[in-house]
């Protein structure tokens, strides 16, 4: 019986012959942490050593409330900024970069076959290079740091298989929120996803990402595309290391094998409360809205910002709405920059923030009031997140967020096409 | 000694229709506008501050006592402060059918208790169990009565790992054990 890229990654890991449900204790080749480095730390105190195990497979970047809002959040950099020097740390990413997992891709971190884990839920995105990436919590964030281990379940594998062509205006975001609204925010509770397929291989970087990404949001452990061409393409600006693809084996044993044909699927709508709440757009066209986002980790690279800028240019969003603009990373802004796509966005009245998680997560940035309606590119639709917890959170592509900041209100993206 | 067998008061987080509530998130258990805590003792007062008809539930709760959930409790965020406001109001345990993923591994790591209960959402649907019961749990074997009716019910039990990291009093004490060996 051959066996999946999850069980061959955390053999290679373990150096032991482990399968799905085997618990494996293995060390991570990077650990990723942003803001919340500053309760790590807290925690790290208590563990009794005084430096890190490694430090130089420590990655912090600070993306979550950036610059600080707040005299707390502020504190809480500071601290950072401290402990990085203390112990060290050469990779570390001040506010001036970008979120997270992308400022972690263009580093040059996320590599075919590595095992990664981030105490951050979205830690799955990196799976789009072929990496074997997971979400951690704090306490075992400040373990890795002071012991270089952890213990991880072998995860069982979904199998996703796509196939045929995407239509005009219908994107990767359509996609998952199809496959996550058919098989609910639990299906993959502590399982891999894997995407796979000849549309999977059609898919650029940034679109595999955003599957990886809202992988999470099928509760998946990690999700992944194999590592191809493309991927290989990908990293070849970023970085000489010989780069060593793992895939599934044919015979490999499969939780389930779901199949969709991506020339079937239209915009989608996740509505309120759950992520898995997903309607054709058609069902909900119409619905006013007063904040739109475009942007995130999810959806704010310029792939993204270009899907918006073609369908706002030389148009103005209605008065009645508000458009938030977030960059996923200084790189991925400059491009943007240089392309003028900036540009279109805010000739069409968005308001463009500095890369980070900003509105996302509702720290501060764009919070919204009682009774607010959000149409947003990120990845959660949680009650309250985004502000206020009577406020409303619709979740769609770049390209239905700008059509339908036009009008105000809910519309399908084709009619702009 | 580590405890196995718990005896508490019973919370059972239904909505207004009656109905056991599914995925309850991160973000309804502990509000992003609190992250930027870092000292647990201050998390107890935010537990459930966001979800529907249970935001007084820091004030109405004791030590000891017991929470049943929906399925997928603790969808979303790595964030640690929804298990550990649990633990800062001294919950000793919570069921659900199932749990987000990383709020699983979180709740081990803490050494705090969630188990899982395939039967959970039948018990409360029938009113087999009620807020208010008191129940009691062996979490090593996974027997669970409720005394308040004597219904007995059974839950998962401790896995190896979850059960290892329990005993040790937490992932730190355990790797800890692990560097010594």
């Amino acid at each position: 019986m051959g066996k999946t890229f999850s069980e061959k990654v955390l053999s290679a890991k373990s150096g032991k012959d482990v399968r799905a449900g085997d618990i494996v204790t293995v060390s991570p080749d990077y650990i990723l942490s942003h803001d919340n480095s500053a309760a790590i730390i807290k925690k790290f105190r208590m563990f009794g050593v005084e430096r890190v195990s490694r430090p130089e497979k420590i990655v912090i970047v600070l993306d979550h409330v950036t610059p600080a809002s707040s005299e707390k959040y502020a504190q809480n950099h500071k601290e950072i900024r401290e402990f990085v020097k203390e112990q060290g740390l050469s990779h570390f990413f001040d506010i001036n970069n970008g979120i997270c997992h992308q400022v972690f891709c263009e580093q040059g971190f996320a590599l075919p076959g590595k095992l990664i884990v981030g105490s951050d839920s979205h830690t799955t995105s990196y799976g789009s290079l072929g990496v074997f990436s997971a979400g951690i919590g704090r306490t075992e964030a400040a373990s890795v740091w002071a012991t270089n281990e952890i213990w991880l379940r072998v995860p069982e594998t979904i199998k996703i298989e796509l196939s045929g062509k995407l239509k005009p205006g219908v994107s990767a975001k359509d996609v998952i929120l199809k496959i996550i609204g058919d098989n609910g925010a639990d299906r993959a509770n502590y399982k891999a996803v894997e995407f796979i397929g000849p549309a999977a291989q059609e898919f650029s970087i940034s679109s595999r990402f955003v599957l990886c990404n809202m992988a999470a949001e099928m509760g998946a452990k990690n999700g992944y595309f194999p590592a191809d061409k493309t991927v290989e393409e990908y990293l070849s600006s970023i970085t000489g290391e010989k780069i060593e693809p793992v895939c599934s084996d044919e015979d490999a044993s499969f939780e389930s094998v779901l199949s969709y044909d991506l020339s079937l699927i239209g915009p989608q709508v996740a509505c309120p409360h759950t992520v898995d709440n997903v309607k054709p757009v058609s069902e909900v066209e119409g619905l006013a809205f007063d904040q739109g986002l475009i942007g995130t980790c999810t959806n704010g690279r310029l792939e993204d910002l270009k899907e918006a800028a073609s369908i706002l240019k030389g148009k103005k969003i209605a008065p009645s709405v508000r458009v938030i603009v977030v960059p996923a990373s200084r790189q991925e802004y400059l491009k943007a920059l240089r392309e003028g796509v900036m540009e279109t966005l805010i000739e069409a009245g968005c308001v463009v923030l500095n890369p980070g998680c900003g509105p996302c997560l509702g720290a501060h940035q764009g919070v919204l009031a009682p009774g607010e309606r959000a149409l947003s590119t990120a990845n959660r639709n949680f009650r309250g997140r985004m502000g206020s917890r009577d406020s409303e959170i619709y979740l769609a592509s770049p390209a239905t967020v700008a059509a339908s900041a036009v009008g105000g209100k809910l519309c399908d993206p084709r009619k702009y096409l | 000694m580590s405890e196995f067998v718990f005896k508490g008061r019973l919370w059972v987080l239904k909505d207004d229709k009656g109905n056991l509530i599914e995925d309850i998130d991160t973000d309804q258990i502990y509000h992003n506008a609190y992250l930027h805590i870092t000292d647990i003792s201050e998390m107890g007062r935010y537990a459930l501050g966001n979800l529907e008809g249970w935001k007084d539930f820091p004030s109405k709760a004791k030590p000891g006592d017991i929470i049943a959930a929906g399925r997928n409790f603790g969808a979303g965020s790595s964030r640690q402060q929804a298990v550990d406001c649990f633990a800062a109001l001294k919950i000793s345990l919570i069921m659900a059918p199932s749990f987000g993923a990383i709020y699983f591994r979180n709740a081990v790591n803490s050494g705090f208790p969630v188990l899982k209960c395939a039967e959970l959402e039948a018990l409360a649907e029938k009113e087999h169990i009620k807020t208010g019961d008191r129940v009691e749990i062996d979490i090593r074997i996974g027997k669970a009565r409720n005394t308040s009716t004597g219904e007995t019910f059974q839950v998962e039990p401790l896995s190896s790992v979850q059960r290892q990291i329990y005993e040790a009093g937490g992932l730190f004490a355990f790797a800890q054990s692990m560097e010594e060996r």
